[in-house]
């Protein structure tokens, strides 16, 4: 606990939330933008509109906002040579915990705040479609998850290499990847890590390529892709803790 | 005394892996972008023109003014760490070169990763079967996306010289990027920095004209070329260095 309260007392001064912020209103003003003119048709899925436009946008933007909050919280230490230091007063492992849940808890914020934002646009453009609080939870916890574990994986870049470019083209890369994916077969899209924000989405949109109608509707969760984003966590976190202890400042 | 302060710009880069960003950026929508063209080549009628369109959207719109900020941060980032700005400021070169040599760099990048793009673009419609020729106007798209990236290269330049923070300028390219695709619908691509690339690539329309005029396009990067190296040189010449 107190290594948690340590990582947020050294970035007091860093403004991490300013840029998390600035992304999260470019967001929000995508969606005000893609939600203007809704018809009738559309106010009754508003809903899942919302959830189907959100997924894929936070597939290009959520793996940024992820490899932007690890390198902050990360690179201080690169820049201050603080390692040796810290080292000398808490286990490696334990730093390593304490950033991961410090920037975890910014991404939740992320999440709930993208999930407040949903309701009320709901409210404002008044979408005839029920009140979904079933997926719309499922969506939060979803959005929290895929970013946390792609968060995971940007720590451990963002630690590793004192060079912050590294870990930046792997998130392009890698967000560059996922959105590609949510063109591809979902088999490929279960390969890539990125792209599990469109492979877990609670909507699905059905293509009819006779009438040229696309129309949304829910669907369940697909349980297979949910346990294999937690067995790639638990690799990507512990593989990456272990990675970290052993390395020599 | 540009090309010594250039000289020198190329040996702090001198076994660095950043140019590898460049190399491998393009290889994924020209990998994914052509395995999807020949997914839907029932819908995809126009050839080598939807094949391009596959290669360029979605990296001019978000991807490629990311990796053009991550490249301007790290350019900026050997300066800011180190205590370097205080040897850098004492050398006997104008604050132009300083940026410029930068400048001159990142542009250097953007050409290479153009060429790249194209040979990418040659290489894929070949191995796809595509008939015909490779279309005449490549060599136009690949010239005016440069020019477009290079105008990111400017702006980006002057934000990771005010912002010392790796992160942020690359966070501000990506939010530019996602904005840039409102400013291109309302028609004012010209205007916004961020959009130059994929307008001068013709992302959306390879088929056709610029969705603005070749003279607007060229303004608009002169623009904001001189506007951003004016900012940068403004503040090395009247503000204090901050080391760290």
């Amino acid at each position: 606990m107190k290594g948690i309260l340590l990582e947020f007392y050294k970035i007091r001064r860093r403004k991490v939330w300013v840029i998390i912020l600035a992304l999260l209103g470019v967001q929000c003003l995508w969606g005000l933008w893609a939600f203007r003119n809704m018809d009738a048709k559309k106010l009754s899925q508003g809903y899942m509109q919302c959830l189907y436009h959100f997924s894929v946008l936070n597939t290009i933007m959520m793996p940024m906002i992820a490899a932007i909050t690890a390198s902050k919280i990360c690179d201080l230490e690169h820049k201050g040579q603080t390692f040796k230091l810290l080292m000398t007063v808490m286990p490696a492992g334990a730093l390593f915990d304490a950033k991961f849940i410090c920037a975890s808890l910014h991404m939740v914020a992320v999440g709930a705040a993208q999930m407040i934002f949903i309701i009320v646009l709901g409210k404002a453009a008044g979408f005839t479609e029920p009140f979904p609080p079933g997926f719309l939870l499922y969506y939060f916890v979803i959005t929290i998850l895929v970013t946390v574990v792609i968060l995971a994986i940007q720590q451990v870049f963002s630690l590793m290499f004192s060079n912050q470019m590294i870990p930046f083209v792997i998130g392009i890369t890698g967000s560059f990847a996922g959105l590609f994916s949510l063109f591809l077969p979902r088999s490929m899209q279960r390969g890539i890590l990125w792209s599990y924000y469109g492979v877990l989405t609670p909507v699905r949109m059905n293509w009819d390529s006779q009438t040229k109608i696309a129309d949304l509707q829910y669907i369940p969760v697909d349980w297979s892709s949910f346990w294999l984003l937690m067995g790639l966590f638990a690799v990507i976190y512990f593989t990456g803790r272990r990675c970290f202890t052993r390395k020599e400042r | 005394m540009l090309w010594k302060v250039i000289y020198g710009e190329q040996m702090k880069l001198r076994r660095s892996p950043v140019w590898l960003a460049f190399f491998i950026l393009p290889v994924l929508p020209a990998f994914m972008g052509t395995f999807n063209y020949l997914q839907n080549i029932e819908i995809l009628k126009d050839g080598w023109y939807s094949l391009w369109t596959q290669h360029t959207l979605f990296t001019c719109y978000f991807f490629l003014p990311a990796t053009i900020a991550v490249y301007c941060s790290y350019l900026f980032r050997l300066e800011h760490t180190n205590h370097n700005w205080n040897c850098v400021m004492t050398l006997p070169v104008s604050t132009l070169h300083l940026y410029l040599a930068k400048l001159i760099m990142a542009s250097a990048m953007v050409i290479m990763t153009q060429l790249w793009v194209g040979v990418l673009f040659i290489l894929s419609g070949k191995m796809s079967g595509l008939s015909g020729p490779v279309p005449p106007e490549l060599t136009e798209w690949l010239v005016y996306g440069a020019i477009g990236g290079i105008v990111i290269c400017g702006i980006q330049l002057s934000i990771s010289l005010i912002i010392r923070s790796f992160a942020v300028p690359v966070g501000i390219a990506m939010a530019g990027g996602v904005l840039g695709i409102g400013a291109l619908s309302k028609g004012v691509g010209a205007f916004y920095p961020y959009t130059l690339l994929s307008l001068g690539m013709r992302a959306n329309s390879p088929g056709g004209s610029m969705a603005c005029s070749q003279v607007q396009f060229m303004a608009g990067s002169l623009f904001y070329l001189i506007i951003s190296a004016v900012v940068a040189i403004l503040w090395l010449s009247n503000t204090d260095v901050t080391t760290e």
